[in-house]
């Protein structure tokens, strides 16, 4: 298939007539060529039909990420079509970040974000700036097992500064003996702060753990003015 | 209550209507206005005789498309035409970018189709999203090297290295979904 006696056109050429982008050469004298040479012209047949791939990404399932400055530090986001799969300013870099993503969704491509998570960004970064008490972002919580899901429903139904205990969100799921498996799902959130968890605390009135760090969860805790829950 | 023998297949009115794209599709893989006007003809002839199963009127306008696409291929899979007849028309191009083929191939397998998107999953990182913004989203070289913090020769790089990459195994794909 390469290095064979052609040397008119080279793969680019090719590629940027199926592409359209502009070449150094005439899309009819291309199309010449092709007419005169099978292998150019199963190089061009190849590359065509793989709009045919185009669409499948196009219509199928994608993760987009978005990294920004936020008072918490670098922090990543990503989403899938349907909302929210994450939230991060634990990743040391991008690439742990990708990496950690990656090894997630196997199977589906993760590409850099253009424009569609801006408004996730821009919420944020509101909120942060004490000008949001709410998000009005979709989550996508599907790969979450079933209790997961529970546990976090009812945490995301925790307005600005109101909190509840561990307890509290096992009763309301129907598990009033799961207090600390509700500490554990409520753990490994991958939406922080969209999911409020950081509003769960324990029954004596400490603040519990928090996987992002509980500084950040007594910051959290300050900017929505429940200054009266912390210690410090 | 009338009950007509009449021909079901409107071909009148799809000609109208998607003749000329359907033209301008084929010239551009062909490089020649002619030879895809007789293609596209043909179409006509097609439809009439083996009255397809296109489903909802949507699914014409993709079953024609990849009818004549499977056609064009053919065509330039196996002609040995004397250069000069296609030189004399290369003026006939259109300029204009092919129609986006999701009318043409709605019908890529669901198998085929998580195929393709986990070889794109698989490209690395700059490929990946260069691969991304420049064949899904369409987006030019300056928005995708503003994006990845390079610059346009080197986004586009990352395309056609990406693009490379991929060539082989999604014509492998295309040859089993839309060659049988």
């Amino acid at each position: 298939m390469t290095a064979a006696c052609c040397t008119s056109y080279e793969d680019e050429d090719v590629l940027a007539w199926v592409l359209g982008d502009p070449a150094g050469f005439d899309d009819g004298e291309l199309a010449r060529h092709l007419a005169e040479c099978p292998e150019c012209l199963g190089r061009a047949s190849e590359y065509r039909a793989m709009e045919t791939g185009a669409v499948a990404c196009r219509d199928g399932a994608v993760i987009r990420w978005r990294g920004f400055e936020s008072p918490f530090g670098p922090t990543r986001i990503a989403a899938s079509r349907d909302g929210l799969v994450e939230l991060s300013w634990r990743a040391p870099s991008d690439d742990a970040f990708l990496a950690e993503l990656e090894q997630r969704y196997r199977e589906t491509p993760i590409v850099c974000d253009c424009d569609e998570l801006t408004a996730a960004e821009d919420q944020l970064l509101e909120y942060f700036d004490r000008r949001r008490t709410a998000f009005e972002l979709p989550v996508d919580l599907s790969r979450l097992t079933r209790f997961q899901r529970a546990v976090l429903g009812a945490t995301a139904s925790l307005g600005f500064g109101q909190v509840a205990t561990y307890n509290d969100i096992a009763r309301r799921i129907g598990r009033p003996k799961a207090a600390r498996a509700v500490g554990n799902a409520l753990g490994r959130n991958p939406v922080a702060i969209i999911v409020p968890c950081h509003r769960v605390v324990r029954s004596d009135g400490s603040l519990g753990g928090y996987t992002g760090g509980l500084e950040f969860k007594e910051r959290l805790l300050r900017i929505e003015g429940r200054r009266d829950l912390l210690t410090t | 209550m009338t009950t007509t023998f009449q021909t079901t297949v409107p071909v009148e009115s799809w000609s109208e209507e998607y003749g000329p794209e359907l033209v301008r599709h084929v010239t551009r893989m062909l490089g020649t206005a002619e030879e895809a006007q007789d293609i596209v003809q043909d179409l006509w002839v097609t439809a009439l005789r083996v009255e397809p199963d296109w489903g909802d009127g949507s699914n014409i306008r993709a079953w024609l498309y990849r009818v004549a696409t499977r056609r064009a291929l053919d065509v330039l899979a196996s002609r040995k035409r004397r250069a000069h007849l296609l030189s004399a028309r290369s003026g006939e191009l259109a300029p204009d970018r092919p129609p986006a083929p999701d009318a043409a191939f709605g019908a890529l397998s669901r198998e085929a189709a998580a195929q393709v998107r986990s070889r794109v999953a698989a490209l690395p990182c700059k490929q990946r999203d260069a691969v991304w913004l420049r064949w899904i989203e369409g987006k030019d070289y300056e928005t995708i090297a503003e994006r990845l913090g390079s610059t346009p020769e080197t986004a586009r790089a990352n395309v056609y290295q990406g693009m490379k990459k991929l060539r082989g195994e999604l014509a492998e794909i295309w040859n089993r979904e839309v060659g049988r």
